[in-house]
């Protein structure tokens, strides 16, 4: 996997030699992309920030990979956290900055010690004047978004902000902030060193109804049938959900999976986390399942995402227990759509999406609850087994309680 | 100023690409919905109901700056809807409200045209009643306007939002009740709700109780800032003076005598400025701090205890009044001071707490707020804007110019500053009018030489100013503190107003009637020379320190 080459300061010590700007057009050269989902040009953010005028600049990594369906991130700090430290100080390097966060995802405790190691040990073989601090997530999906992260880093409530200003202008305490993810900084590190460096490359975290899970290297383009393949589902597979935000769409084995195609179903892509759902799945339960992750997690900062998630909860709730009625859709679609187009962040946006996909790609299985309804039959469809292996982190993170028993276990 | 061209609702114009879309809307005379905006506070773009059309996408116009060449739509069908949707979402109950309360957010349903909504409410909080302010979190629309007052203008800190998704809820510290943490109860909080959850504790039905009621000789007084103000309630405009209304529809409410404040200001300012010249002369604690404003007390006895023994120790003007009126006039007029219920009418919140203090043996039994008193007068059934004009009841109803400027920040220390100088020189000022406290500036400074020792003087305003003031108080002699902005006429308590030009207003019409006022020093007050002669013998006197002076203690804030 070339996620896993390591760097051992090579990279590092070439972006010294080369300078900065050469490194930044390198990046832009090999066309290394941010892989949290936006696909924003890394090369072009960290000359923002190296632009803005300021006497100080930090560099922060995401590593509060809250996604459900998502654990790559998990993956590299497990693997190769050197490699992406060392994109950080690659990062520091480059924009000027002496202090570096490492924003971890409260459930990633477990990692803090070892990365800590690192740090010390990456650092100060580095003999760089940098510090590399670890800031625990408080459990917050939000915080995840960039605005919010900086907020919370400040010891703020993790509310999205605005923008502009752009974190990269005016970020932690006012100042100019590169905020990348995980993957990406790795990314960065291994574009700098290595030449045969491959950008099409992604890493994909499958999970859902398939006895093979885990986080896979695959090429952009590459077919859904070989993803099939790889995750080997037991039943005929019916949808995929690009973690909680993309939307659910309807596997066709012979997509080429490409942000392009996947927009072509009204879904985004994010960070390639697929969840595979299986025909004995119901979508309105898994819509039902991440419409409550979404009630439970928006931040209530806008109107839109802190009334319109818990109405859309409502909504799908009235639609599994079969009171609603077919109209109700209308409104239902309604209230994403305004969700979607009206809330402040990220989050907000795209928390209408799987109420908007499935509407269009699933009628049927609306539908079938509502003819359920009228007929006055009470058996409920087989419970939606979504998530094995890493899978679980969607159905835990909708029922929070249940997750933090489940960590306290561990 | 960035000069841009942009598509403005299908016209090519030319704008200042530093301002928002929202101001750029103002200049072109469009009146877009706002809600969790204000003129005086830092955008949030929270309640994404100012949403307009840039370039095709839904944006706030309160945050987004335009880009050159871009298209701007202000009103479409979708844009309507959207506004309307989110306000559906907010407001899950029936669009009514009271108009008395002249809500802002009755503007906002009319503007999205909201009549009806499809949601049920699902919001159950208990309501947080606290002595001065009372908060319904079931009311409330998630703006964050008291919030961000709170901390960006008053730098108390005492609430904040609490929870996340839809259990988000503005609340003090640790889900407390109000009564239970550092909160001043200046009430600013209540200036900026636009849908009334937050309001003052009423005491409306129990002033019309006493009314009623035979047995008792009901006594009204009136704070300077309030004849500035009252009027707004009535649609008069911003700044109209209406002091003679205002003491006709008292009696017409039922009020035995109507009584002015500024009586009490005048003999506050006998008080301080001999405790500032003793102190001056003696070698006391200096700076000495004034306490008129019950908010600053609050804050100081939270956050500075260690400022007590600076304080004055004069109560406010209106407490040694209330005091004077149970000793002095009941004594007078032959009545039982037991028989005697004293009504304060008020800018401000933090007063009903005063008045409840153990250590000021208060006279006064009920404090109304302005908005209160405009409540009352509405109850009944009086048409305020065609009564006749009246005076203030002789007994104690004699004033000066010194004491109504106790309404506008600075106005007290420039009261106290009239007399010090007269009664330390014994001779008449050379200029009346210190200008240099006066106006809108968040800290005002000047000196003055008594005595052959120059007397530096500073005054703040707005609680976050109080807070720099203290950090440099040491250059100073005399300070003067008002928690709200721009002082009384600011006061917790006031009219609500949208317009930011109003402060200024009110400011003016302070100062006119200053003007207008034959007797401009408190010392010159025929009625404060007869109560000392009569009754108090001189300022400081064993029976005025009694009577007039109190004490402060430190408050934990937790």
């Amino acid at each position: 996997m070339q996620i896993l080459r390591q760097t051992n300061l090579e990279a590092l010590d070439r972006a010294r030699n080369i300078g900065a700007d050469a490194v930044l057009e390198l990046l832009e050269k090999k066309g290394l992309e941010g892989r949290g989902g936006a696909a924003y040009s890394t090369a072009r953010k960290w000359k923002r920030c190296k632009n803005a005028p300021a006497d100080e600049r930090f560099v922060v990594c995401n590593a509060d990979e809250g996604e459900p369906g998502t654990f790559k991130d998990k993956f590299i700090m497990k693997y190769n956290a050197e490699t992406m430290i060392e994109g950080m100080l690659i990062c520091a390097h480059v924009i000027g900055a002496k202090k570096c966060y490492i924003y971890l995802r409260g459930e990633y405790e477990y990692l803090r010690k070892r990365l800590m190691q690192q740090i010390d040990d990456v650092v100060a073989r580095s003999k760089m004047d940098v510090s590399i601090e670890i800031v625990r997530g408080a459990g917050a999906y939000v915080c995840g978004e960039r605005t919010a992260l900086v907020q919370s880093i400040m010891g703020f409530r993790g509310n999205p902000q605005y923008s502009p200003p752009n974190i990269t202008e005016c970020g932690l305490w006012g100042k100019p902030t590169v905020v990348n993810n995980v993957e990406t900084l790795t990314c960065a590190a291994q574009a700098v060193l290595f030449d045969d460096w491959n950008a099409n490359l992604r890493l994909f975290s499958v999970s859902g109804n398939v006895s093979n899970p885990g986080v896979y290297e695959l090429p952009l383009g590459v077919k859904m049938s070989t993803i099939i393949d790889i995750a080997r589902p037991k039943r005929k597979l019916k949808a995929l959900s690009f973690g909680c935000f993309g939307g659910i769409m309807p596997v066709d084995p012979n997509m080429e999976v490409t942000p392009e195609t996947i927009n072509m179903e009204e879904c985004q892509h994010g960070a390639f986390s697929a969840i595979l759902i299986d025909e004995t799945n119901n979508v309105v339960d898994i819509a039902l399942s991440i419409a409550k992750f979404y009630a439970y997690e928006s931040c209530g900062k806008c109107t839109p995402c802190r009334e319109g998630t818990i109405r859309i909860l409502d909504y799908l709730k009235r639609v599994k227990s079969g009171e609603a009625e077919k109209k109700e859709l209308e409104t239902l679609r309604e209230l994403a759509l305004h969700v979607q187009a009206t809330s402040l962040c990220g989050l907000g946006q795209s928390s209408g999406n799987h109420v908007i996909t499935s509407l269009l790609h699933f009628p049927e299985d609306y539908e079938h609850y509502i003819n359920k309804g009228k007929a006055g039959a009470g058996a409920p469809a087989e419970t939606a087994k979504l998530a094995q292996a890493e899978g679980k982190a969607l159905e835990n993170a909708a029922t929070p309680k249940k997750a933090r028993k489940a960590a306290k276990k561990e | 100023m960035i000069p841009m061209k942009i598509n403005f609702n299908g016209q090519d114009i030319e704008v200042d690409g530093k301002k928002t879309l929202l101001q750029i809307c103002q200049d072109m005379k469009i009146a877009i919905p706002t809600l969790c905006y204000h003129a005086s506070l830092f955008p949030e773009a929270r309640c994404r109901i100012c949403l307009v059309e840039m370039d095709g996408k839904l944006v706030t116009s309160c945050s987004t700056r335009p880009r050159e060449g871009c298209k701007v739509i202000t009103s479409s069908e979708r844009i309507i809807k959207a506004r309307r949707l989110n306000m559906e979402l907010m407001v899950p109950k029936s669009p009514s409200c009271k108009k008395t309360d002249d809500l802002e957010v009755c503007e906002i349903y009319e503007q999205v045209g909201l009549n009806n909504t499809r949601f049920k409410s699902l919001k159950d909080y208990k309501p947080d009643l606290g002595d001065a302010v009372i908060r319904d979190d079931n009311k409330c629309v998630n703006c964050g306007r008291c919030v961000r007052v709170c901390a960006d203008i008053q730098a108390v800190y005492a609430i904040d939002f609490s929870s996340r998704g839809h259990y988000e809820h503005v609340s003090p510290y640790g889900e407390k009740r109000l009564a239970n943490v550092a909160c001043i109860m200046c009430g600013q909080c209540i200036l900026n709700c636009p849908v009334g959850a937050i309001s003052e504790r009423s005491h409306v039905e129990e002033v019309v109780a006493a009314l009623a009621d035979k047995k008792k000789h009901v006594v009204v007084q009136t704070a300077p800032s309030v004849r500035a103000a009252l009027g707004e309630l009535f649609s008069m405009p911003a700044g109209t003076l209406v002091t003679g209304k205002m003491v006709s529809a008292l009696k017409a409410c039922g009020f035995a005598k109507v009584f002015d404040v500024d009586l009490g200001a005048d003999i506050t300012i006998m008080e301080e400025s001999a405790e500032l010249l003793r102190r001056v002369s003696k070698g006391g604690t200096l700076p000495l701090i004034t306490t008129c404003c019950p908010g600053w007390i609050l804050m100081m006895e939270y956050f500075y205890p260690e400022l007590i023994p600076h304080m004055s120790t004069c109560k406010s003007p209106h407490e040694m009044l209330g005091m004077l009126i149970k000793c002095y006039y009941a004594k007078k007029a032959g009545i039982n001071p037991k028989d005697i219920v004293v009504v304060s009418i008020m800018p401000c919140t933090a007063k009903k707490f005063e008045s409840t203090r153990p250590e000021m043996e208060s006279g006064v039994d009920y404090v109304l707020t302005t908005r209160e008193l405009g409540r009352l007068i509405k109850m009944k059934n009086i048409d305020f804007v065609k009564l006749p004009d009246s005076d203030f009841d002789p007994a104690l109803g004699i004033s000066t110019g010194a004491g109504v400027i106790f309404g506008a920040s600075g106005g007290v220390m420039e009261a106290a500053l009239r007399t010090a100088y007269e009664v330390a020189e014994g001779k008449p000022l050379p200029k009346i009018d210190f200008t240099e406290i006066r106006g809108m500036e968040g800290i005002k400074e000047g000196k003055v030489v008594l005595k052959g020792k120059e007397i530096r003087f500073a005054c703040a305003h707005g609680g976050a100013n109080l807070r720099k003031l203290v950090a440099m108080k040491d250059k100073y002699h005399f300070i003067e503190m008002m928690a709200c902005p721009g002082g009384c006429i600011g006061g917790g308590g006031q009219p609500i107003y949208k317009d930011p030009d109003t402060l200024r207003k009110r400011m003016e019409a302070i100062y006119s009637a200053d003007r207008a006022m034959k007797l401009r020093k408190s010392h010159e007050n025929p009625i404060v020379k007869e109560i000392y002669r009569e009754f108090l013998g001189e300022p400081g006197s064993e029976l005025a320190e009694k009577l007039l002076h109190t004490h402060y203690k430190k408050r934990e804030r937790f």
